[in-house]
């Protein structure tokens, strides 16, 4: 049984605003194997994008990182000292963001930015940094890599300069590469690309991968596992082909429904999620997701499930799911799916 | 609901051509003797009451063309013609009161509105430019607006920033309604929603148009959500269409290799799907619209062009391939 | 819509998402919350009641001599002593307060209203017009302030306060069209101006209506640090000789009267310095507590 590589428990992180409190992240645990590539997805506000910053510490003010643990090979990274988290980064941690324009410097070179992360972290020196440097834009495959490791980063197209990150990221060989949102503005067939990359280097160099997305087709076809989040919390995980076949929280479920997909053929009525997305300062009560939800009950209101085994290897945080909602509440046929349709409780009514 | 998609099916038949667009260049300068070619000669037309769908990638003129048809942008050179009137012909106080027929929804929920007025005056805003109602009527009318797009009728006097961005849209679709216009532009009104807000705008937007048998051409990025809401759909490559069909038939049966591409990269929600599908690479990068290249735009990175050959040599016309599908080039039977 | 057997009520996406805070009451708490900037509002607000109550009142009469003893020091009954002319120095600093009130606050609003003007319209309209403009602005820059303003002040003939507050407002308009053309500039390019046009607004609605209600912010921030400035232009050149005349009372003209007696008592010279730098700096953390209560970007 191998260990895994990073070890995630009840992490917190919360913003102190001036309108309030904001538990943006509030008591995720997961497990990451070594070369595995999990997915985390939500949509925005959920808390995915604050999990991965969090586990780098690189969390913006007004917030912090207010309690738990992340393991990695044992050692928590947030009781370490600020040079031994930096030590870390760059090269065991790598992270990738959205934007490449932001996070590459517009006034130095490519080449020269990809043998900086070597050289800050000295496992390379200058002399073999360079051509490590021109090796990286190879294996992402950037074509010209020995002209274009000279050019500024504005001389590059999107979806190089994406490239161009991935090999920054990849120059120290890390064990883990996060990844927030890295294709999200980028055209599609340049998406398409740039996933597969993503995927060859997880096979090839066995780093594993977090995603965070909030495209469920990206994880479709990149990740093995997925984490499902909503309002700071994990609502569910498990193995990808099993969670798109059998959800069983209703957010999941639902949103899955949501999606307008290439391949339909036939024109459905998208099955919307009603209402908000929930106010973080004041969440509500009980499970977070229960006034939307098509399928709470009393309990829902008033408790907050944990997550539960719901079936091998998977696990959801509901007090109903979605095998008793198709048993009992007829969830198969539901055409109408407002909050509370499926179990009666409240129909229509959206609650705070 | 089951009685929303019947009608939905029901009104798909078209009505008349709406809107006739011929030959649309909009080039911008861009230094000494260059030009951006945005948009590079394009024809096609909207028929009443359906939705034609525009789709493309960044730099492909989709935006430029949206905001041309829209008349925010003044054509270079082309004709646009609503219903008999000459749009490019159009100059000031005239043009002006063209826009009560050609609104737009814009993309971005956060920077569409004004954020030191009040959603009232926000949704109103055409009714007073216009001066079509004032008072009590004109009261009335914007509750009813925000009634008809889910939101609460008493939010007159609220701002912006405290609605969330899915409010917002609604917000702006209430806008784009007011004057009740013959053609809407959806901008990439739901790219910038989340997934979960985005079904219920689109739901919105379907429902509207049964409703108002309202008109739309909606450019968006996400070929899923265009699939799902047009009627008709559109797609462009630097500054060009390079193919134009019915829904379930240029998503079927793509007529042209970047058509193809396109829809290859799609990622699907499906993790069996997903890997059993192939991606269809493109070589290289996509050319500049200052130099775009000659003959058939696409042949520098397309996997089947014959280079050196006609694809090099000679540009193909967007022309009738098969019944009501239209593909420009020279090999498009040999696509699918 | 879905479903048409719901009510009304919960139809709707009820509840807004924040509480309802308009942006100006958000700024205002935001202002607040800065110690230095509400000491200098309070303070600031203390001198413009001084400034308007010496119209009509003062300790002591300003225009007779020998009320107090001249260059006497500070006493009981004259807290900040007497000037050369034996007048009570704290008299004298109230209607300087509403000297230097009256210039700083006039020259900005003659400064606000060409401003904003040139600005807007040189901003939107751009083409010819715009050149023209940005063309004057940089050569009244060229000009240095003082020669602009001793020449207007011989041309109009020196004295009065309006001719004080035209030739400095002549010297300082050109920041206020600067700003203002910067932000239509930038405003003009927002979705919301374009979404206002597709709406059928006229070119006059635009400016009025959406570009300038957008700028305010910056532009109360200029006029505010630009009051301190106009202030000490006047004090300077009140101090020369060709702002206010006697006997009207202004801090800077004060402080020219009392520079001779510096020696024997300093008291004449350092009240209306003192004042003037109080009242400058407080402008400034106002002005600096204002930018960053505005920011929209700041919001949180």
């Amino acid at each position: 049984m191998t260990e895994p590589i990073l070890r995630v428990r009840d992490l917190e992180t919360k913003f102190f605003t001036d309108d309030g409190v904001v538990q943006a992240v509030d008591g995720v645990s997961f497990d990451l194997m070594p070369g595995e590539t999990l997915g985390i997805v939500g949509e925005s506000g959920c808390g995915k994008s604050m999990t991965a910053l969090s586990l780098l510490r690189l969390v913006p003010e007004p917030g912090r990182v207010t309690g738990g643990e992340v393991l990695f090979k044992g050692n928590d990274i947030l009781q370490m000292t600020a040079d031994e988290v930096r030590d870390l980064r760059g090269k065991d941690l790598a992270m990738i963001f959205q934007d490449p324009q932001s996070s590459l410097n517009p006034v130095l070179r490519t080449g020269f930015q990809i043998q900086e992360a070597m050289l800050a972290h000295h496992t390379a020196d200058r002399k073999s940094s360079a051509r490590k440097a021109v090796d990286l834009l190879k294996q992402v495959r950037i074509p010209a890599a020995e002209s274009r490791v000279k050019d500024y980063p504005h001389q590059l197209s999107g979806g190089m300069r994406q490239r161009a990150m991935i090999a920054m990221g990849l120059a120290n060989s890390p064990s883990v590469l996060i990844a927030d949102e890295p294709t999200t503005a980028l055209d599609v067939t340049v998406q398409a690309q740039i996933l597969e990359l993503i995927r060859d280097l997880n096979q090839e160099l066995n780093t594993a991968v977090i995603m965070i997305t909030h495209n469920l087709g990206v994880v479709a076809g990149l990740c093995t596992r997925i984490i499902v989040m909503y309002a700071g919390r994990i609502v569910e995980e498990g193995p990808t082909k099993q969670i798109f076949k059998n959800p069983q929280h209703p957010y999941t479920w639902s949103l899955l429904r949501s999606l307008p997909r290439v391949d339909a053929d036939r024109r459905e009525r998208l099955r919307s999620i009603e209402g908000l997305p929930p106010d973080l300062i004041h969440p509500p009560s009980g499970c977070r997701f229960h006034p939307r939800c098509p399928f709470r009950v009393e309990r829902c209101y008033r408790e907050d499930p944990a997550l539960a085994q719901v079936a091998p290897d998977q696990r959801a945080a509901c007090w109903v799911t979605m095998d008793r909602a198709y048993k009992e509440m007829n969830a198969g046929e539901l055409v109408d799916v407002r909050p509370g349709a499926g179990s009666g409780v409240n129909p229509g009514v959206l609650d705070g | 609901m089951a009685e929303a998609a019947v009608a939905a099916e029901a009104r798909r038949a078209p009505g008349r051509t709406l809107l006739d667009v011929r030959e649309i260049v909009k080039h911008f300068p861009a230094g000494v003797g260059q030009s951006v070619k945005a948009v590079d000669g394009v024809t096609f037309d909207i028929k009443s009451g359906e939705t034609l769908g525009l789709v493309g990638e960044s730099g492909c003129g989709k935006s430029t063309l949206g905001r041309v048809i829209a008349q925010l942008i003044a054509p270079t050179s082309g004709s646009i013609v609503l219903e008999d009137v000459e749009l490019t012909k159009l100059r000031g106080e005239k043009l002006r009161q063209q826009r009560r027929q050609l609104q737009m929804i814009f993309q971005d929920p956060f920077a569409s509105l004004d954020p030191r007025m009040t959603v009232g005056d926000i949704v109103a805003e055409p009714i007073d430019n216009f001066g079509v109602m004032r008072g009590k009527q004109r009261t009335e009318r914007v509750k009813e607006l925000l009634r008809v797009v889910g939101l609460n009728p008493y939010f007159t006097n609220r701002y912006p920033h405290e609605f969330s961005g899915g409010q917002r849209q609604r917000i702006g679709i209430a806008r784009a309604l007011a004057v009740n216009p013959k053609l809407i532009v959806c901008d990439e009104a739901v790219s910038a929603l989340d997934v979960s807000i985005q079904a219920q705008i689109v739901n919105l937007l379907e429902d509207l148009q049964a409703q108002f048998n309202l008109t739309y051409l909606f450019i968006a990025h996400d070929l899923s959500v265009v699939r799902h809401i047009s009627d008709r759909v559109m797609v462009m490559y630097l500054g060009k269409l390079v193919e134009l069909a019915g829904r379930d038939d240029i998503y079927d049966h793509p007529k042209h290799p970047y058509t193809r591409a396109l829809l290859s990269a799609i990622p699907v929600p499906d993790p069996e799907v997903q890997s059993q599908r192939r991606l269809v690479e493109l070589k290289g990068e996509i050319p500049s619209p200052i130099n775009p290249p000659a003959a058939c735009r696409f042949h520098t990175r397309c996997p089947i062009a014959r280079v050196p050959g006609i694809c090099s040599e000679q540009e193909p016309l967007l022309e009738e391939k098969a019944r009501d599908h239209l593909s420009a080039c020279h090999f498009a039977n040999e696509v699918s | 819509m879905a479903t048409a057997s719901a009510t009304p009520a919960d139809r709707f996406d009820a509840v807004p998402a924040r509480a309802q805070v308009s942006l100006w009451s958000d700024a205002w708490r935001r202002l607040r919350r800065n110690r230095l900037a509400a000491v200098s509002a309070f303070y600031l607000a203390f001198v413009f009641a001084v400034a308007i109550i010496s119209l009509v009142w003062t300790p002591y009469s300003t225009s007779h001599l020998g009320v107090v003893t001249p260059y006497g020091g500070p006493s009981g009954a004259h807290p900040l002593g007497g000037d050369q002319y034996g007048r009570d120095i704290l008299s004298r600093l109230m209607e300087g307060a509403r000297t230097s009130m009256t210039v700083g606050v006039g020259t900005q609003i003659v400064v606000l209203a060409v401003g904003i003007t040139v600005g807007l319209l040189a901003g939107y309209f751009r083409g010819w017009f715009d050149t023209v403009v940005t063309l004057v602005i940089n050569i009244f820059y060229g000009i240095p302030d003082l020669l602009v303003a001793l020449i207007l002040v011989f041309l109009i003939g020196q004295g009065s306060l309006g001719t004080i507050i035209f030739a400095i407002a002549v010297t300082r308009w050109m920041d206020m069209a600067r700003l203002v053309r910067g932000q239509t500039l930038s405003i003009r390019e927002r979705e919301f101006v374009e979404a206002a046009k597709a709406s059928g607004a006229k070119p006059r609605k635009i400016i009025f209506g959406h570009i300038l209600p957008n700028a305010l912010g910056p532009i109360i921030v200029q006029a505010t640090i630009g009051v301190p400035s106009a202030i000490l232009f006047e004090a300077f050149m009140s101090f020369l000789g060709l702002g206010i005349q006697p006997p009207t009372a202004s801090w800077g003209s004060m402080a020219a009267d009392g520079v001779n007696a510096i020696r024997i008592s300093p008291h004449i010279v350092l009240a209306p310095s003192l004042a003037l730098m109080i009242t400058l700096m407080a402008f400034n953390f106002l002005g600096d507590g204002l930018r960053d209560a505005l920011d929209p970007r700041q919001r949180r």
